[in-house]
């Protein structure tokens, strides 16, 4: 197969995932937490496509239609919340979000 | 695969009338949100999303059993009971609705508890790794709005966020995992992942994928390490949505990630009947199980708020939940856990259903164990539910909390008796059990003995959460009582 190798799609597909979880651990503002975790999904969007490849069958393929949709819808349900809590607390940051603790 | 979309349709027929439910919820709405006041348009919508529930149930009952669509869904005895399961709490939650604090958009929530429903009878019957995500996310997403519905408190918003976060890393390990799983075996039907991976070596690839599914797994039932959403989650949201995360969610989370682990990865589970040291998703369960109990319980000892307290109470039941799921074994015996997941929602709707009463007729909310103080000449009915509930949760016989127990307990310790990290593990739930009792009897004194620091108002309840609580409380009874009822029917 011309391209690059199983390999290679897929070092780049962990690096992906793997930068999103670490925006996650250490990031303080909530839209970019969000945008870390699209980039998560992402990540297994490319190994599905990738696999799909070179597995020879196309539900990869199909898997990763959903998966945008459900990202769509993920992010109006988060960027609704963000709004909600923006309009009561007037801050996005995670660190400044602890009315819940004892 | 010979797709036969009348056969399809005819078994979402549940699926169906949920949605048509909560369109017509909405669309009447519409139709009188000028003319009648909030509570009026809040009992229109709960009898639509009633009917809708009660007709779903039908349909689940008379529909058809077997495998769908070229087996994407399963619909054998276990799909139709989380099916029955799932809607009755949802049905459970709807009338605890009416008894909590109003919220300003009675139709949308109504709405929205529907589609969570969906998700979850979905979640009951999926097969294949595609329906599991879509059926899993449109109950995530229903849920994380249920949880921030309520926009006039900051600590709604917030737990929603936090839900949020939490869930969508969670769905994104979960598909990763889905992914590699994939990539190995070539499939996404649980049936011929299964067959693929029993004729492979455990690769490393296959370990990540093993690991990013307990993950998943471990954030959705807020089990040790993934449980810290759950207590600012109960805490902040209001209290019906806080019974349906931890009720209906719960047990259909379960059901689902049960049948991915033993019907999907049952080749790679590993052994946990004797301490050899064979890798697998049995050991990684064990250890999250056994973290579960400890934290859960050690940490419900501190808390003084009773929703944190409920919470810690679900991180420790997720805990024997997932000896459950050990003890499922290869003889598949879903049955005692799924009587623990089943009894254990009925019992946690009840409780949020009382926590809900009291914190609407309170002033200042239900927070602290003290804001129960009185509540046997508050209301004798909320007092005697809650007690009920709450020995139920403590598994105090002759409640059915006590044989959910009982039947994990025993399957855990059929397995291998005491030789093995599962008997150990049962050994600890039994210890733990004992510590629980205590701060589940703290709740009890509160509520059946101490005296109010001041005076207080009786409790008024509406007639359909009375209704809703009493038949919590009856069906724990009889549960209890001959729990072979519920055996037999399966």
């Amino acid at each position: 197969m011309i391209g690059p190798s199983l390999h290679a799609y897929l070092a780049i597909s962990a690096l992906l995932f793997a930068l999103g979880f670490l925006g996650v651990l250490i990031r303080r503002n909530t839209l970019v937490v969000f945008m870390c975790l699209e980039l998560m999904l992402v990540a297994s969007t490319l190994a599905l496509v990738t696999f799909s490849r070179f597995n020879g069958t196309m539900d990869g393929n199909v898997f990763v239609f959903f998966i945008l949709t459900v990202a769509a819808a993920e992010v109006a349900v988060g960027l609704a919340i963000i709004v909600a809590l923006f309009r009561k607390r007037h801050t996005i940051q995670v660190d400044e979000l602890n009315s819940l603790k004892n | 695969m010979n797709p036969n979309y009348l056969q399809l349709f005819r078994a979402l027929r549940p699926e169906t009338s949920l949605i048509l439910g909560a369109l017509a919820a909405l669309g009447l709405d519409l139709v009188v949100v000028k003319r009648h006041t909030l509570e009026e348009r809040l009992r229109l919508s709960l009898w639509i999303g009633a009917i809708a529930i009660a007709a779903a149930m039908a349909h689940v009952w008379l529909g058809q059993r077997g495998s769908v669509f070229g087996g994407v869904l399963m619909l054998d005895k276990l799909a139709v009971a989380t099916r029955l399961g799932a809607l009755a709490l949802a049905l459970l939650t709807l009338g605890m609705v009416r008894g909590a604090r109003a919220l300003r958009h009675p139709a949308e929530y109504v709405a929205i508890i529907l589609f969570a429903t969906i998700g979850f009878t979905l979640m009951a019957a999926a097969q294949q790794l595609l329906v599991v995500f879509l059926a899993l996310e449109l109950a995530s997403l229903s849920l994380y709005i249920l949880a921030g519905i309520d926009k006039t408190r900051p600590e709604s918003s917030e737990a929603a966020l936090k839900y949020f976060l939490f869930g969508g890393m969670s769905a994104a390990f979960l598909l990763f995992g889905f992914s590699l799983i994939y990539g190995l075996t070539g499939s996404i039907e649980l049936g011929e992942i299964s067959r693929q991976l029993a004729v492979q070596h455990v690769s490393p690839l296959l370990v990540v994928a093993l690991v990013m599914i307990l993950v998943a797994f471990g954030f959705k039932a807020a089990a040790a390490p993934f449980q810290l959403w759950a207590p600012d989650v109960y805490e902040g949201a209001p209290p019906a949505s806080a019974a349906l995360i931890a009720s209906a969610s719960k047990l259909a989370g379960l059901v689902l990630f049960t049948r991915l682990l033993w019907n999907g990865l049952g080749a790679t589970s590993g052994n946990v009947v004797t301490a050899d040291g064979t890798p697998g998703w049995l050991p990684m369960l064990a250890i999250i199980s056994g973290a579960s109990m400890l934290l859960g319980n050690l940490g419900a000892l501190a808390q003084n708020n009773v929703r944190r307290l409920l919470a810690y109470s679900a991180i420790s039941h997720a805990g024997n939940l997932l000896l459950g799921v050990i003890a499922v074994g290869q003889g598949r015996n879903v049955w005692p856990v799924f009587f623990y997941a089943a009894t254990y929602g009925l019992a946690t709707v009840g409780a949020f259903g009382v926590v809900g009463a009291i914190d609407r007729a309170n002033p200042g909310g239900c927070r602290s164990l003290s804001d129960l103080a009185g509540l046997y000449r508050r209301s004798p009915l909320l007092a005697g539910c809650l007690a009920v509930f709450v020995l139920s949760l403590a598994g105090i016989p002759p409640l059915a909390g006590f044989f959910g127990k009982f039947a994990v307990f025993a399957a855990a310790f059929r397995l291998g008796g005491v030789s093995g990290p599962a008997g150990w593990l049962a050994l600890l739930a039994i210890a733990m059990s004992a510590v629980a009792l205590y701060y589940y009897l703290l709740i009890l004194k509160q509520a059946l003995v101490a005296k109010p620091a001041e005076p207080v108002q009786p409790i008024a309840v509406p007639g359909v959460t009375v209704i809703a609580l009493i038949a919590a409380a009856a069906l724990l009874v009889v549960l209890g009582v001959w729990p072979s009822l519920l055996l037999d029917f399966l």
